[in-house]
């Protein structure tokens, strides 16, 4: 794909018919090009039929996608007035309790492993990066969906502060209070609406949404949505996390990769 | 009367019985699965939103299984797993079926009803003779009456689909691939409804398709399902003449 139709790419947010011939376009390219399939199946692959299952279910619909398209972006009316809290809702741990009482002021977010320049950001150095404010509906896998106006910094933007990735980085594996971790590859890292989200409908996240940073990566189930996140760490593999599958999640035997 | 007034036909294509069976393990495994994973949210909403204390259209607490006992009765993560895997199953085996058989000719002959069929008048008759009992009474089993044709038809090419469609509809990839099919659903919520209702509507399908084929004669049925070979009762047929 060429510079110029990368960028044309990009208002293409209605499905013309000349954005469908393109997109078929890409998908026989990659088919007959055996195009960059390493964003085709997730860190481990499981046994049998059901991982052979994963990666036709990953393949197919990261074929289908490009970074250049952004998830279906909701009215402000829209946004869902009480929000579900899921999951864990305040985390039992010492340090993020001691953080919280004080209003999240001496809290950081360290950046290391494999980047350029390992820092660590308070919640203002963040709020300094490029800002972006997306209205997006949360898909829960259980099956409820809601709709909020999420704003943060880009992910993207948050590594490039640390000075961008070495050449083996492969995944980021984000940490987050209470014992949760989850794993991306770097297809889902560099899409722009892929953000580090301080604010929810205007204001602070509040507590049970993830305080005081969430995870937003729009093209997965609410699963990967990491809330009260505590540390970033590039990774050219995510063996030593957990039992190594890449995240809490696939660990205990959930897809790793959850766009389905 | 005597072994001699019984003729044998072949009814199913070998195609068509291994594309069967191998639908009939992965309906199954889907259904079942499906069930398992709705347990673990058994409340059902319309439009583009809905969680727990949104309005719901369906809430499996009114039909006496609290939400607590739902959970624990499904189990979503061993459902998501399964569903996924054999969705996989039940498409590639549906393309493979369609690609083997829509370049043969027989295969048309077979499934499309004729323009005589399709008349009022025959449509009324073929219906009034199903709802009697018993239903057997027929000239030709060879073919598919014009009731089994237009029900094989259904399924195949507009329930089949739309389980496809509004499943695909529920998936977040496809808030980034297409939003549109998300729209033409009406949300993503409507979409799981309509999901789950075209679901009873194929367990519907079975249901019927399992009782015609008792009515019809199980060992017979089955048997040609397997081995393709299906025995008619010339003496039968002949009677209604």
């Amino acid at each position: 794909m060429t510079k110029a139709k990368r960028l044309e790419n990009k208002n293409d947010k209605v499905l013309s018919r000349r954005s469908v011939i393109k997109r078929a376009g890409v998908l026989g390219g990659f088919l007959l090009a055996g195009c960059d399939t390493q964003y085709y199946k997730p860190p481990v692959v499981r046994d049998g039929l059901m991982g052979v299952a994963d990666i036709m279910t990953m393949a197919s619909q990261r074929m289908l996608m490009s970074n250049d398209q952004l998830v279906q972006e909701h009215d402000s009316s829209e946004i869902t007035k009480n929000f579900p809290v899921w999951n864990q809702s305040n985390p039992e741990d010492e340090e993020y309790q001691r953080l919280r009482a004080e209003n999240y002021r001496d809290w950081r977010l360290p950046i290391t492993g494999l980047v350029n320049k390992p820092i660590s950001m308070s919640l203002r150095d963040l709020k300094k990066l490029p800002r972006r404010t997306q209205t997006t509906m949360h898909i829960c896998e259980q099956g409820w969906s809601a709709i909020a106006e999420w704003t943060g910094a880009p992910l993207l933007s948050v590594i490039q502060a640390a000075g961008g990735i070495k050449p083996n980085a492969k995944y980021i594996m984000i940490n987050a209070y209470g014992g949760w971790y989850e794993g991306y590859d770097m297809f889902d890292v560099t899409h722009p609406q892929t953000i580090l989200a301080y604010g929810m409908n205007g204001k602070d996240i509040p507590l049970g949404n993830g305080a005081p940073l969430r995870l937003r990566v729009e093209r997965h189930c609410g699963y990967k949505q990491l809330k009260f996140i505590k540390s970033i760490e590039v990774v050219s593999s995510v063996e030593n996390f957990g039992r190594g599958t890449g995240g809490l999640n696939s660990d205990y035997d959930f897809h790793w990769y959850a766009g389905a | 009367m005597t072994e001699s007034a019984k003729t044998w036909v072949y009814r199913h294509t070998l195609n068509a019985r291994i594309c069967h069976w191998i639908m009939v393990v992965s309906f199954m495994y889907l259904l079942y699965s499906g069930i398992m994973i709705f347990l673990h949210f058994p409340e059902l909403y319309w439009g583009k939103v809905g969680f727990q204390g949104h309005p719901a259209i369906f809430k499996l607490e009114d039909w006496g299984i609290s939400w607590e006992e739902a959970e624990l009765l499904g189990d979503r993560r061993w459902g998501r797993n399964y569903h996924y895997m054999f969705s996989w199953v039940f498409v590639i085996n549906g393309l493979v079926y369609l690609l083997w058989n829509c370049w043969q000719k027989k295969f048309y002959s077979k499934m499309l009803p004729s323009r005589r069929e399709l008349s009022w008048n025959n449509l009324k008759s073929e219906f009034a003779r199903h709802l009697r009992f018993p239903i057997l009474k027929v000239k030709d089993v060879r073919g598919y009456n014009v009731l089994q044709k237009l029900s094989y038809l259904i399924v195949l090419f507009l329930l089949f689909p739309f389980m496809l469609a509004s499943g695909f509809a529920q998936m977040p990839a496809f808030t980034a691939i297409a939003p549109e099919l998300i729209d033409l659903f009406g949300g993503r919520q409507t979409a799981r409804t309509l999901h789950v209702i075209c679901s009873i509507l194929l367990i519907l399908f079975v249901v019927i398709h399992l009782v015609e084929m008792l009515l019809a004669g199980v060992f017979n049925q089955i048997r040609s399902m397997i081995f393709g070979t299906y025995e008619i009762s010339l003496e039968k047929s002949e009677a209604t003449e």
